[in-house]
Order: structure tokens, then sequence, then C-alpha cells
């Protein structure tokens, strides 16, 4: 209890913080490998890949799509501590976007951001929540759920933009712009930094706050440790689980609602699902390795790579789908550095 | 209805195809939920391989050898390692989606869609002298497809090495125990479901049309994935699941041709797949009450 | 004697920093039963793993018949002729017999596995050694003892010639157990080698020839059973005589009745002191706990529980024994609320129990890392559950809070915050305890309390039972050792096929009277309501 412990905790965390280190560098190096092997100067791609994400009024964007894969990321870490995985991002995001249009455009000029938003977390809630009775009464994996309902609730956003609530006589794929009174604040002279950011940031903190220091967020990671233990300890796992992915699809329901209610100010079909914020968020939650403190950062992390991405492509001219191969390439070393790390302590009986 | 029922059958010979994959990895008891970026590889590499050398089959040998090789990063971490294989799995399918468009701009030189006069697609076996009414228009890779199947099943229930791939999937422990190499055998079964998801990628690319675009294997390998959910480790039941899709696929193309929006054929595949899965876990559920 | 059947020589293997074993040897001759005892965690199962191939020694060598081998693989030893049968069997759920037996040595005919020759292979051999068994059965639908014998097959049908039986009587009735080594002495007399480990010492003198007795990892003592008593082998397990040995090393030697050199207990046994004592409140009390005709379904329909009844006073331990699988679990499952009943109730002080896992019940599950904790989670995040109220949760309280029960029931741990998983068996077993002691229930549920526990813990958690009976709780207590009932209740119930097939007082339960009731012998004494399906 006295003066060893602080230090057995120190080389504890330093052993819990290899995986992430251990992937990163390896992603890096393999990634250098593909350059290489495409005929791409690597000395030349990453420079560009920085500049691209910091120089040149670029952070901006950078910031600008921190808020939404920060937000995707609690929508896939929630339920994730309970045990279930949520592919079905894309499908939040965009009913969460859609809705917000909807509501914007019907409450006209006289309302404000706040209710769209509102409507948004709600459409994705729904959504997500649909896979919980469906595991829990009938044994359907939420992973499986979660993506065959994502597809369909892209396919109703996309018809209700291009139909019902398309802008007329322009033939494209989106809805009017949204009145003004919608259009989220920004944040000083910037265009694309709105109040989302602070929203989203303070939403983590209370996901944060609610993970470490209250009862929910206890039974919510026994359930994820051991299901039959938390039922055991009297937890109500169907709830609990409906409860997870509601919150989860609340937050990609709200972050569809912050991309629609921010520049341009309007639902543009395709728009929120194109950037990939869905698969970079499940990767940055990956890589933070159970250690929820480490998301912001890791979500930090892959934005940087994927808003460098598009730098590198206008300068070096590598296409910017180089970030996807290092996402897919952390999660699959992700996957192996956990388990090597997990490995030495179990001994046969 | 016989160009309703060729449509079914080139709907249905990809999903097939990934999912007796997916079937044999399930039965050695590895959960195999990286069909989608296999069958999405496989379709590229179908391509790929196809324009360099300007023969169709050369594209499916080339799209069955690399599959099988991509196949690998699953069966390394997830038998070697004992990595989880849903994750990694979640690694590789977003691995294909960033490899197959990175490459097709390095190598195409564009993204979106790849097609081009010199892309040699699979011939019809009408073409190869085979005409019959329903099986004509199709590739030569359906029949096999559905061979296949037949083959799987006879397989396991009657090969020395169908019954050891079946008992490692119940017990590996047990497996060990008689001497089994379980990881030999689990590795096989990843590395042969790679080989059909490189097929069904050929059969997607070259056989259903002749083309590559982003993403094409759209969601096929995930329908595949509820097929194998829904079949347990009978390859027949699994067979009518992917017909049940195909039918699905082709009734929305058909419904779309009649005035229905394109969202709404988008969507019915997934929608009937789900259904049918709730439907037959709500049957198995009342069967076995708790 | 010729050279030796199979020889260990200076076997050493260690994981991590743990000795399992150092320097053991052993020898076994042709037809010979040795039977090889020690605590748990002496390091039996971890020596029979190296002969059987399982895991490379670090030191040592194995010969067979005078030859040295080389065994990377249970495939090396099966085909020098060694079988094993494990404690856990190693069966594939879905197939048949006749296929778990032949699998990894199939009979083919034109490259074509022939079931045919499989079944009649397996029939043959199973009439040939007395066994009953049907080759096409599926192994799911078997009791555990038919599961037993089809693993025996399993290494007769590998023409075995030195067989490994490790801990093969925990699954089977006294009167099975008998049949079992009846089985073995017939097999020695054929010539086969037979290796019994076990920690049951009546077993040991009732059917081997030779014994050798395991301590941390080391040899502590050979000896003929000729000749050799119970307090020999206990002194040599565990380094003390018997007279200040704890329960379970001494169990009552007569488990296993119809073995016929069976010894008389020694008089005073290895119970807590508190043991015996008469039920401080039990008398004339109201019931505590009630069951009535509790009927329970599992997933075939089946009936688990076939309409049981029976009631525990305040103050009284009331013991259950039967058969693995005879409905004990899905009856405690009930009983703690984590599992409906088909028809039946269960009142805890004239309230029903019921929906989710009900408060009143502190509740010690037998799946210590299926259901009792959460292996992954600290230590502390183990003793809270079930007591998490509220909303906050302050990580500083519930560090306090374990830290406390640590000090209290004297668990050995590094830290609070390391995972429960981290913990030696005995001491996570204690953490159960003392996070369903420190709560003030009426009711206290415990199943299989000292599986997987050293002696020194098993102790410990026989005193502190005993103490929650003294403070007036009313004890469920389900275990397979029969000398732990003994020891520790006042009444015995006998489970079989989800009936009860007999409620003695503890005075009364002996070997005999608990094994027939074991395997379904009724009347002695059929509890009212009880009925048959």
């Amino acid at each position: 209890m006295s003066s060893p412990e602080p230090r057995a905790r120190a080389v504890a965390r330093l052993i819990a913080g290899t995986p992430a280190v251990v992937s990163l560098v390896g992603a890096l190096l393999l990634t250098t490998l593909v350059m290489l092997a495409v005929g791409v100067d690597p000395g030349l791609a990453y420079p560009a890949l920085l500049r691209g994400a910091f120089m040149d009024g670029n952070l901006e964007y950078t910031l600008a799509a921190y808020v939404p894969t920060l937000g995707m990321a609690v929508a896939f870490a929630i339920p994730f501590r309970a045990g279930e995985f949520n592919l079905g991002g894309d499908g939040q995001l965009a009913l969460g976007g859609i809705t917000a249009a909807a509501l914007a455009l019907s409450t006209g000029g006289a309302g404000s951001f706040v209710l769209p938003l509102i409507g948004a977390a709600l459409a994705g809630a729904l959504l997500a929540a649909l896979s919980a009775p469906l595991h829990t009464r009938l044994g359907i994996p939420a992973i499986v759920s979660t993506l065959l309902l994502s597809v369909p609730a892209v396919s109703l956003a996309s018809y209700l933009a291009r139909f019902p609530l398309a802008e007329q006589g322009t033939g494209l794929a989106q809805t009017p712009l949204l009145p003004l009174a919608a259009h989220l604040p920004s944040l000083g002279a910037s265009t694309y930094v709105t109040i989302g950011l602070p929203l989203v940031a303070v939403l983590t903190v209370l996901w944060l706050l609610a993970d470490a220091r209250t009862v929910p967020g206890y039974e919510i990671r026994a359930l994820g440790a051991n299901r039959e233990f938390a039922r055991y300890g009297g937890v109500r796992v169907s709830r609990l689980t409906a409860l997870t992915l509601a919150a989860g699809g609340a937050f990609g329901g709200l972050v569809g609602g912050l991309i629609v209610l921010g520049a341009p100010y309007r639902f543009v079909d395709g728009a929120l699902t194109a950037p990939g914020y869905t698969f970079t968020a499940i990767a940055a939650v990956l890589l933070a390795a159970g250690r929820p403190l480490a998301v912001p950062v890791t979500v930090a992390l892959l934005t940087i790579l994927q808003a460098g991405g598009q730098g590198m492509e206008r300068e070096a001219g590598v296409p910017s789908q180089l970030t996807q191969i290092v996402q897919g390439l952390i999660i699959v070393i992700v996957a192996v550095a956990a388990v090597a790390k997990a490995r030495p302590s179990r001994r046969p009986a | 209805m016989t160009t309703f029922l060729a449509a079914v059958l080139t709907a249905t010979a990809p999903v097939v195809l990934a999912a007796l994959g997916g079937l044999l990895c399930s039965v050695s008891g590895v959960f195999n939920m990286a069909l989608e970026g296999q069958l999405l590889w496989g379709a590229f590499t179908a391509v790929l391989f196809s324009h360099l050398t300007g023969s169709a089959w050369l594209g499916v040998a080339g799209a069955v050898l690399c599959t099988t090789l991509y196949a690998l990063l699953l069966s390394v971490p997830a038998v070697t390692f004992r990595a989880d294989p849903v994750v990694v799995a979640v690694g590789t399918n977003l691995l294909a989606l960033g490899l197959t468009a990175f490459l097709m701009r390095q190598i195409f030189g564009s993204g979106g869609t790849f097609s081009s006069p010199e892309l040699a697609g699979l011939p019809t076996l009408a073409a190869l002298g085979l005409d019959a009414p329903v099986a004509g228009s199709q590739s030569p890779l359906v029949p096999v497809a559905f061979l296949l199947v037949a083959a799987a099943a006879w397989w396991l229930g009657h090969a020395r090495s169908g019954l050891r791939l079946r008992g490692i999937g119940q017990h590996a422990e047990a497996a060990e125990s008689i001497g089994l190499r379980v990881p030999l055998y689990r590795h096989a079964a990843v590395l042969g479901a790679g080989a059909l998801c490189g097929l069904g990628g050929a059969q997607l690319a070259l056989g259903n049309v002749t083309l590559f675009s982003e993403g094409m294997s759209a969601g096929r390998g995930w329908v595949a994935v509820v097929a194998v959910m829904l079949a347990g480790s009978r390859p027949w039941l699994g067979l009518a699941a992917c017909l049940l899709f195909g039918a699905a696929e082709a009734l929305g193309f058909r419904l779309q041709g009649l005035g229905l929006p394109q969202q709404a054929a988008d969507a019915a595949p997934y929608l009937i797949t789900l259904l049918a899965l709730v439907v037959v876990a709500a049957a198995r559920r009342k069967e076995a009450p708790v | 004697m010729s050279v030796p059947a199979v020889e260990l020589v200076g076997i050493t293997k260690r994981f991590g920093d743990v000795t399992a074993n150092d320097g053991v040897d052993l020898a076994v001759e042709r037809g010979e039963v040795h039977a090889v005892v020690g605590e748990n965690g002496a390091g039996k199962s971890t020596l029979m793993s190296i002969l059987y191939g399982l895991h490379p020694p670090d030191a040592g060598h194995v010969l067979r018949a005078g030859t040295r081998l080389r065994l990377r693989s249970p495939a090396d030893a099966i085909a020098h002729g060694l079988g094993m049968v494990h404690q856990r069997f190693r069966l594939f759920p879905g197939l048949s017999v006749a296929e778990n037996v032949v699998l990894g040595a199939e009979p083919m005919r034109r490259g074509v596995l022939d079931r045919a020759a499989a079944r009649r292979s397996v029939a043959d051999l199973a009439e040939r050694y007395g066994l009953d068994v049907d080759p096409g059965a599926r192994i799911g639908d078997l009791p555990v003892g038919t599961r037993q014998r089809v693993e025996i097959l399993k290494a007769l049908y590998r023409r075995a010639e030195v067989l490994i039986l490790d801990e093969p009587t925990a699954v089977l009735t006294p009167g099975e157990a008998a049949g079992l080594f009846r089985m073995v002495r017939e097999l020695a007399a054929e010539g086969v080698s037979v290796l019994l480990v076990t920690h049951k010492l009546d077993e040991v003198l009732a059917a081997g020839d030779r014994v050798t007795v395991l301590r941390g990892g080391r040899v502590t003592g050979r000896f003929p059973t000729a000749g050799t008593s119970a307090d020999d082998l206990v002194r040599a397990m565990i380094g003390r005589s018997l007279a200040t040995a704890p329960t379970t090393a001494k169990k009552p030697p007569a488990t296993t009745g119809a073995l016929p050199t069976a010894k008389k207990p020694p008089a005073t046994t290895g119970v807590p002191p508190t043991a015996k004592k008469p039920p401080a409140i039990a008398g004339g009390a109201p019931y505590r706990l009630e069951v009535r005709d509790l009927r329970v379904r599992d997933r075939d329909g089946v009936a688990a529980v076939g309409g049981v009844s029976f009631s525990v006073r305040p103050g009284e331990i009331v013991g259950i024994a039967g058969v693995a699988g005879s409905g004990q679990r899905e009856l405690v499952d009930v009983m703690t609320g984590l599992r409906r009943a088909h028809s039946g109730t269960v009142l805890l002080d004239g309230r029903p129990v019921g929906g989710a896992r009900d408060r009143r019940v502190a509740y010690v599950p037998g799946d210590r890392a299926g259901r009792a904790t959460a292996p992954d989670m600290s230590l502390a995040d183990n003793l809270l559950m079930g007591d998490q109220r509220g909303f906050l949760l302050g990580p500083g309280r519930v560090r306090g809070r374990a830290a406390a029960l640590v000090e209290r029931f004297s668990i050995r741990a590094a830290s609070v915050r390391a995972p429960i998983a981290q913990l030696s068996g005995g001491n996570a077993q204690k953490a159960v305890l003392a996070r369903e002691l420190s709560r003030d229930t009426p009711v206290l549920v415990v199943e299989e309390p000292t599986q997987g526990v050293d002696v020194g813990a098993q102790e410990q958690i026989h005193a502190l039972l005993a103490a929650a009976r003294d403070a007036g709780r009313a004890v469920l207590l389900q275990s397979s050792e029969l000398s732990e009932l003994r020891a520790l209740a006042d009444r015995v119930l006998v489970m079989f096929e989800g009936r009860l097939t007999a409620d003695l007082p503890v005075a009364e339960a002996t070997d005999e009277r608990l094994g027939a009731a074991m395997t379904g012998a009724t009347g002695v004494r059929r509890p009212a309501g009880e009925s048959t399906e």
C-alpha cells in the first residue's frame, strides 16, 4: 500500500500503453511499405500529410472533422463498454441528419437549432435501440443487426432528401438551405468550427465521468466484462443493453444533426457518410484499447491522419484512401497486440 | 419468369460462395466476419488480373490466389495469435475498402468505377455451347457455386477431414487431446473461405457485370454472414438463405423498373435478410423456451 | 520387476515463477494400477499433461518400455500407446458415440469414412469390456457416467497400454465409481497400466497397487498400498499428521461404500470445531425458506427440476447432494431469482423469490470465472457487485470498501486494483464469500464452496459457512464432496433426475444411503409433495 505501489502502477500503465503504441508504429511502418511498393516517396508524403492537417489554414478543417469523429467514437464506445458492437453509425448519422433537416425546415425561421438537434439524437437513439431486443430476446448479435439496419436507414434518408424534402427545381440530391435561425453559431471567425465542438466535448466529458464514477457506468463495464456476472449481480441486462445502444445511437444521430446544421447548412445526400467518420471512430476506440480516457487522443491522431490525407493527395498525388488502409491495419494490429499483452498473465491450470 | 429466375441465380451466386466459406469457418469454430472485405478484394483482383492478362479465367485464378493470401490477414491474427476474429474482421474489411480504392487510383488512374473494352468478362454458358432456359445467360461460376454447396455438404458428412473439422468446431480441446492439429484445420478453413470469396468476387466483377466499382461488394459479405448464422452447420440451409437474399435483390431490381425508388430496392435485401433472421431466431426461441 | 511400462525421469516444469513439477520421478509397471495423489496445486495434472504430450517439460524425459520418447503433442503420446481420460471430458457434444471414439483414427473405405465399421468396432469394444453404450447415441444426450465410458472406449480403441485417469470419480456416484474400479482392475489384469490421479485416499487404497504422493511439485512419498494407512498418505500430502489436519485432507474414508477395502474413518475428522454444535436457533423456529412443488423445464422442455419441496430453518445448513446434472443448478438458479420456475414457489420469510436476482439471498456460485466474478475486472470492482446503489460511485469509496473486506476476510491480494484473475483460487473464492457475507441476508446459497481451493483456504471457508449458520442464517449448501456435506450440513437432500430421492439427518447420511439415493433408489424418505413426472 506504500511506496512500491505507485511505481508498480506506473509500470502497469506503461505496459497498458504499449498496444496502442505498437499498433500505431506498426501501422505507420506498413503504410510506408505500401507507399514504397506503389512508388510514392514517403519523404514527400509525410510532410505533405502534416501540412495538410495543420498548415495553410487546414487546421480549421481538421478541427471541424475532429468533432464528428469524436462524437462517432463515443457512439461506438458506449455500447462497446457493454460488450456490444455498434457498426450502424452511418445509418444513425444519416437518420439524425435528415431528421434535423426536416425539423429545421418545418419550424421555419422561428425555430432554433435546439429542437432539430434533440430530434436528431432521438432518431439515432431509436434506430440503434432496435438492435437491443434483437440481441437480448432473440440472440442476434448487435454487430450484425446494427449493420443490417444501417443501410436501410441511409437509403431512407437518401430517399427523403431526393424526393419529399428535395430542393425543387435543382435536380440535386439535397434539401433546401435551412433557415438561418437553425444554423449553428460559429466559433470566432471560423465557418466550419461551430459550437458543436464545445457541445461534443462537454458530452464526451460527461460520458467519461459516467463511465468511471457512476453506478450505471460500473454496471455497463461489468456487463461488458462478463454478462453472466452482471446478471448474477442483479444488473438488468436487457434494459442496460438497450440503454447503451440508445445512448450510442443518440451520439450518432446528434453528430448527423451537427453536420447538417453546420456549413453548407443543408442535408446533402452522401455527404455525411462519405468522409467515413464511423470507421475512423471505430479504429480510434479500438486503438484506445479499453481505456476511455485515451479516446479523445486517439481520435485526434486519426483525424489528423484523415485530414492530412487530403493534403497528401493534393501535394504528393497519393490517394487519400491511404488513410483508410492505415486505419484498417491499426485495427488488425491492435487486436493482436491486445492478446499478446494479455497472454503472459494466463497460465494453464 | 425465366429472366427473373436467371436474375435470382446471378444475384445469389457471389453470396453463396462467400457464405459457404463463412460456413466452413463457423464449422471449424472461427467466426468469420471478414467476408465483405474479401469479396471486394476478390472483385478488384479479378478485374486487375483480367485487365493485365486479357483473360477472364486468369482473372478468376488471380482473384482466388490473391484473396486466399488476403485471408492470411484474418487467419494469422485470429488462429495463430488468437486475436478476437470480430475485431480483426472489422479491420480487414476497412482495409479492403481503402486498399481497393487506393490501388484503383494508382493502377487505373481513376476512382469510382473502372471498366474498359480490354477487360475480359466471363463467357455465358450459352456462349460455351450449354444453352438452357435459365442457365444459358449465367457464367460458368454460377453452377460451380451451387455444385460446391453440394460438395461441401457431402464432405462435412462423409470425409474424414470433414468429420474432424466438425469435431474441432465443437470442442477444440477435445480435438487437441486426440492429436489433431487444431490450428492447421482452422487456417485451412479461413484460407478456404478466402479462396471462395475470391471466386465470389470474380463472379461479381466478371460474371454479373464486367467492371469494378468502389465498394461494389455492397453488403453481400454481411448477408453471407447472416446466412451462416441462419444455417448453423447445414450448407443447404445456408443456400436457402442466400436464395432468399438473391430473390429480394432481383425483385427489388425489377420493382425499380416499375417505378419504385432505387433506395427501396437498395434497402430491400437488408430488411428481408434481417426479417429472415428474426423469424428463424424467434422460431428457435419458441422451440426451446428457457 | 521388468522394464517399467512407462517412466518419468526428473521432470521439471515451470509456469512463470511457479514451479509446478520439480524433478519428479515416477515409474509404472505393466499391469499396475498406480495412484498419484496430492492436494490441489500439487502438480498432479501438470505431470500427467507432460506425460500426455500437452506440455513439454523444462527438464527430464519420458521412457516408454525403456525407450526415450519425444512427446511434442498428444498425437505422439497416442502413437506410443498412451491414453488419457481428462477430468473435464473431451468429447464432441454434437457427434455420435461412434464418431467420438474413432475421430482421429477413423476406419476408411475407398477414401471415405466407413461409418458401419466404426459402429461395429465400438460396439465390439463396449461388449468386450462390459460397457453399456449405444454407438449411435449423440454425446450431448448422454448422462455423465456414460460419457466417461465413451472416454475410456476412446483410449481403448486406440489400443492404449497406459491409461491415465484424471480424477475419474469426481462425476460419479459411489456405485458407478465401484463399477469403474472393477473395470480398472480388469484392464490391469490384461496388462494395461493405469495411472489414477485423485485426491480421494480411500480410492487409492482400495484400487491402487502403489501410490506416489506429490506436494508442491515434488515427490514426498512412495508407498505400496498394502500396509499403508490413510494417515501415512496424508502426512506425505500436507506435511502434517492427521490429528491436526484440516477437513478435506482426511475425508472420512467411506465415500465409495462399495469398495471392499475401504477403511473405517478415523474417529475425529477435520471438521471445524463449530460444525457439530447443535444448531443455535433451528429447533422450533419457523421456516425461513420454503420450496413448494418446484418445477423447472430446461431448454429441451425436459423437466430439470420435477416437483421439489423442502424447507430450511434459520440457523440450519441443508446440504444438497447428487450426481452432476441432477437438477441442482436449476434449483439454485430459481432460489436465487436468476431463473423462472415453470410452476411452484420459493418463499423467503413468506414472500416469494423471483424475477431478477433477489437481494435477500446471498449466493456463492460454483462457476467462479463464469458467474461469480468478472476475471478481468479489478478485485475492488468484483467486491462491489450486488452492492451498487444510487447513482454516484466514488472510486475512493469503492476501493476503501474493498480494502476493508480484504482485511476482514484476510484475502491475500497484491492490490485491490489488480484483476481478480491474478488471485489464487482460494483467495478468489474468499473474495466471493466476503462479498456475499458482507450483506446481511437471511439466506445464503452456496455451490461447491471449496472446488479448486487449497487446503488452508478450505478450512477458513468451512469456518465462515459455520459462522453464517451460527448467526442464524438459513444456508443451502450444494456440494459434490460428500465429506464436505457431512462435515457442515444438518440435513442432506439428494437429487436425482430433478427429484428429491432422500432427506436425511446428517447422522443417517451414510455413503450407502446417499449413494443409493444418488442413483434414484427412493424410499429413504419421500418428502411430502414430491411426485413422479
